[in-house]
Formats: C-alpha cells, sequence, structure tokens
C-alpha cells in the first residue's frame, strides 16, 4: 500500500507525463489545460500548471488529505504526433464516464505513448500525393503531378533521415526541402509542364509548419501570449528554413520570372 | 468547369489524406479527414468559380471544416483540432509565398532602375498580403466555431465586471 504523499508525487509526474506528451505532440494551451483538468477531477486533486514550450510546473494539491507538491519536468523535443492527442483525449472522456482507477489511467497513457507512428513508406507516398495533389490545386498539369511527386518523396526521405540522425530539425528541413526542390527543378527541365514555376513552389510544402503557426494563433486567441508568441517564432524559423532553401534552388536555375 | 471542381476537390482530399498521415493521425479518423478536406475543396474551388475573392473563399472554406470537425469529434471522441488541421493545410497560400520570395530575391540581387524596383516592391507587397490574409483566414476560420461555442469562450466574458475590462 502506497503512502498518501507518494500516491500524490506519482498523480504529479503522471499529470505531468500527460501534459508533456500533449505538448510535444502538437496540442494546443487550452487543450492542454481542458485535459489535465478532466484527469485531476477525476482524481480528486487541485492541480495548477505553469505552462511552457521547454517546461512544466505542476503543483498538486489532495483534496482528501491535503498533501502538496511540486514537480518540474523538461519536455523532450517536439514531434507532431496526433494519435497521442486523440488518443489522450478518448481515455479523458472514457476515465471520466467509467470513474477508472489512478493505476489504470496509467496503464492506458503508457500504451498510448508505446503506440507505434505510421510506417515509414506508408508516410513517403501519401506525402507525395498530397505534394503532388497541391500542385495540380495550384493550377499544374500531370506532368508537373510526376515531377511533384518525386521531388517530395526524395525531399521528406532526406528530412526523415536527418531527424533520425538526430540533426537540428531547422537544419533538417533545410536539407529536405533543398532536396525537394532541386530534384523538382532537374526534372523540369526534362518534362516541360504546365505553369513549371507552381511545381518548384508546391515542392516545397510538404515541410509547412501549419500546426505550429495555427497553435499560435489560437493560444493568442486565448491569451496564452507567451506560448503564442513562441509557437510563431518556431513556425517562423521553419518558413526562414523553407525559404532559404528554395531561394538557392531560384538563383540556381535564374528563375525570375515575375 | 464542374469537372474541374470536381477534379481539384479530389486532390484537396488526397492533400488532407497525406498531411493527415505525416500528422500520425489514427487510422480511424483518416476518410473522415478526406471527406472534410474534399467538402472544403468543394466550396473553396466552387467560391473561385463564382468571382469570390480568394480570402473569403479560404474563410468560408476553413469555417465550414471548423463547424464539421466540432460534432465529428465528440463522435469519435478526439479533438476538432485532430481533424481540422489537417483539412486545411491543403489550403496553404504557397503560391503567394513562392511569389513573395521571388520577388524579395529580385530585390535582393537583380540590378534595376528605380521604377523597375518600385514594381517589384509592389509586386511583393500584394503577393505577401494575399498571403498573410489567407493564412490569418484559415486560422479564424478554423476556430471560429470554438470560439463562438464552446464552454469558456466568448461567453465567460462578461463586460459588467471590471477585471474583463482591463
Amino acid at each position: 500500500m502506497r503512502s498518501s504523499k507518494k500516491l500524490t508525487n506519482e498523480m504529479a509526474e503522471l499529470l505531468l507525463k500527460i501534459s508533456a506528451m500533449l505538448m510535444t505532440a502538437g496540442a494546443n494551451t487550452n487543450r492542454i489545460l481542458l485535459i489535465i483538468n478532466k484527469f485531476s477531477v477525476l482524481m480528486h486533486v487541485d492541480a495548477q500548471v505553469f505552462i511552457n514550450h521547454k517546461a512544466f510546473i505542476i503543483s498538486l494539491t489532495d483534496k482528501h488529505n491535503g498533501d502538496k507538491t511540486t514537480q518540474v519536468k523538461r519536455l523532450p523535443a517536439h514531434i507532431i504526433n496526433f494519435n497521442t492527442l486523440s488518443g489522450l483525449s478518448q481515455i479523458a472522456v472514457l476515465a471520466k464516464k467509467e470513474q477508472w482507477s489512478f493505476d489504470k489511467i496509467k496503464k492506458e497513457v503508457e500504451i498510448i505513448d508505446n503506440q507505434k507512428p505510421h510506417s515509414r513508406w506508408m508516410v513517403l507516398i501519401a506525402v507525395s500525393f498530397a505534394g503532388a495533389g497541391l500542385s495540380i490545386l495550384f493550377g499544374s498539369d500531370y506532368y508537373g503531378f510526376l515531377s511533384v511527386f518525386i521531388g517530395t518523396f526524395l525531399g521528406l526521405f532526406i528530412k526523415q533521415a536527418f531527424h533520425h540522425k538526430g540533426f537540428n530539425t531547422y537544419l533538417g528541413t533545410f536539407a529536405g526541402t533543398f532536396i525537394s526542390s532541386l530534384s523538382t527543378a532537374l526534372l523540369l527541365t526534362f518534362i516541360p509542364c504546365k505553369n513549371p514555376d507552381v511545381a518548384i513552389a508546391t515542392s516545397v510544402l510538404f515541410s509547412v509548419p501549419g500546426v505550429p503557426l495555427i497553435n499560435s494563433f489560437t493560444d493568442l486567441m486565448d491569451g496564452y501570449f507567451i506560448t503564442g508568441m513562441v509557437r510563431f517564432i518556431h513556425g517562423l524559423l521553419y518558413v526562414l528554413s523553407i525559404a532559404a532553401a528554395l531561394f538557392i534552388i531560384l538563383y540556381l536555375f535564374n528563375i525570375q520570372r515575375l | 468547369m464542374y469537372w474541374e471542381i470536381i477534379e481539384k476537390a479530389f486532390w484537396s482530399g488526397i492533400v488532407g489524406f497525406g498531411f493527415a498521415t505525416i500528422f500520425n493521425v489514427p487510422y480511424r479518423l483518416l476518410l473522415a479527414i478526406f471527406v472534410t478536406s474534399m467538402l472544403a475543396g468543394i466550396v473553396k474551388f466552387g467560391t473561385l468559380y463564382f468571382n469570390v475573392n480568394i480570402i473569403f473563399a479560404s474563410l468560408f472554406a476553413a469555417s465550414l471544416v471548423g463547424f464539421i470537425s466540432i460534432p465529428y469529434s465528440r463522435f469519435k471522441h478526439t479533438s476538432p483540432f485532430v481533424i481540422s488541421i489537417p483539412s486545411v493545410i491543403g489550403m496553404i497560400p504557397g503560391y503567394f509565398g513562392y511569389q513573395t520570395l521571388l520577388g524579395i530575391m529580385h530585390l535582393a540581387i537583380g540590378h534595376k532602375t528605380n521604377s523597375q524596383d518600385i514594381d517589384t516592391l509592389l509586386f511583393i507587397t500584394h503577393n505577401a498580403i494575399n498571403m498573410f490574409f489567407v493564412l490569418a483566414s484559415l486560422s479564424i476560420g478554423v476556430s471560429l466555431p470554438w470560439l463562438i461555442f464552446r464552454e469558456k469562450g466568448l461567453k465567460k466574458i462578461k463586460l459588467t465586471n471590471e477585471n474583463d475590462l482591463m
């Protein structure tokens, strides 16, 4: 049997783990607080959280015996994973409905944490189709589609390789977009298509930072200005990496048509 | 013309599906994202066909995605953003961004006369403003229903309370 103090400490650890999983998976601040509140009500504790991009502070008070604990956790690198986000939202609802115990919640969170991502090849093919589909949406033809498909495939492959080797994420984005736009531009010199500039523009869109930018906006709307600004800067650095790669390609291939 | 809208809507669906896999969305939601992205594509390209400005077209499409994602996320026990973000990524103003960058490159490394430089500046401004407004309308469209309807949203603010006015 655990002492009540130890249990409060374990609850704080679990809540920190849940919030860290949510933050690194790409949840906005409001969603993190919402889920933490749901779990803390279920565990009969009062949770006060300080949310930051790189660290969390949580202060728990047990409502039964008044035990208090404060813990800090540094966060690992952010990797967008909506599977985690969706799984945690799902168990928050189920736990409330079925009144789960602390141990049951802990076990389910572990299961979600250990879930594997989609296979690398499936992601590569689906994203290549998405990038190529964007070229059709922006007004290119199916020759452009083919070039963008190959370019996106190679670019994402390189980006993933940089990620697996543990390189800086912005450097990985730069390398990935550089390779994708380079291969698309090279292919377009052999395969003429309608609106080739559209094809080059869409070949880099697979690494667009949609999640940080949209989360930044919603955080700002909710009044979490610091996390909102941090997310915005994070998104902006991705945009700058993409722009730098594209800039070099435009210069190398002497693409000057306004 | 209708065929073109359907073709583009189909590819919007594929784009949503592709971005959903890169964000590691669970398999049970992938079909839903394909459908919402396709509906967004129909609204966007349909309104563009009637000569609606691209900013408003994006706003309408993104709001539709936002409004669909709320009831669907309740039904599937997930966060609305898991459905709505991949669905709107296909509408990002990538080409405006590219044109802005091209203009900046011209200005940075080209040697032109003053009047040509002013034309380039106008070109950059035009594209950058469009890019910004399309991005803003996507963010607003996605969060609009959630700002209006969620329990702790705008309803919480009562302007009679002094703290709310500060």
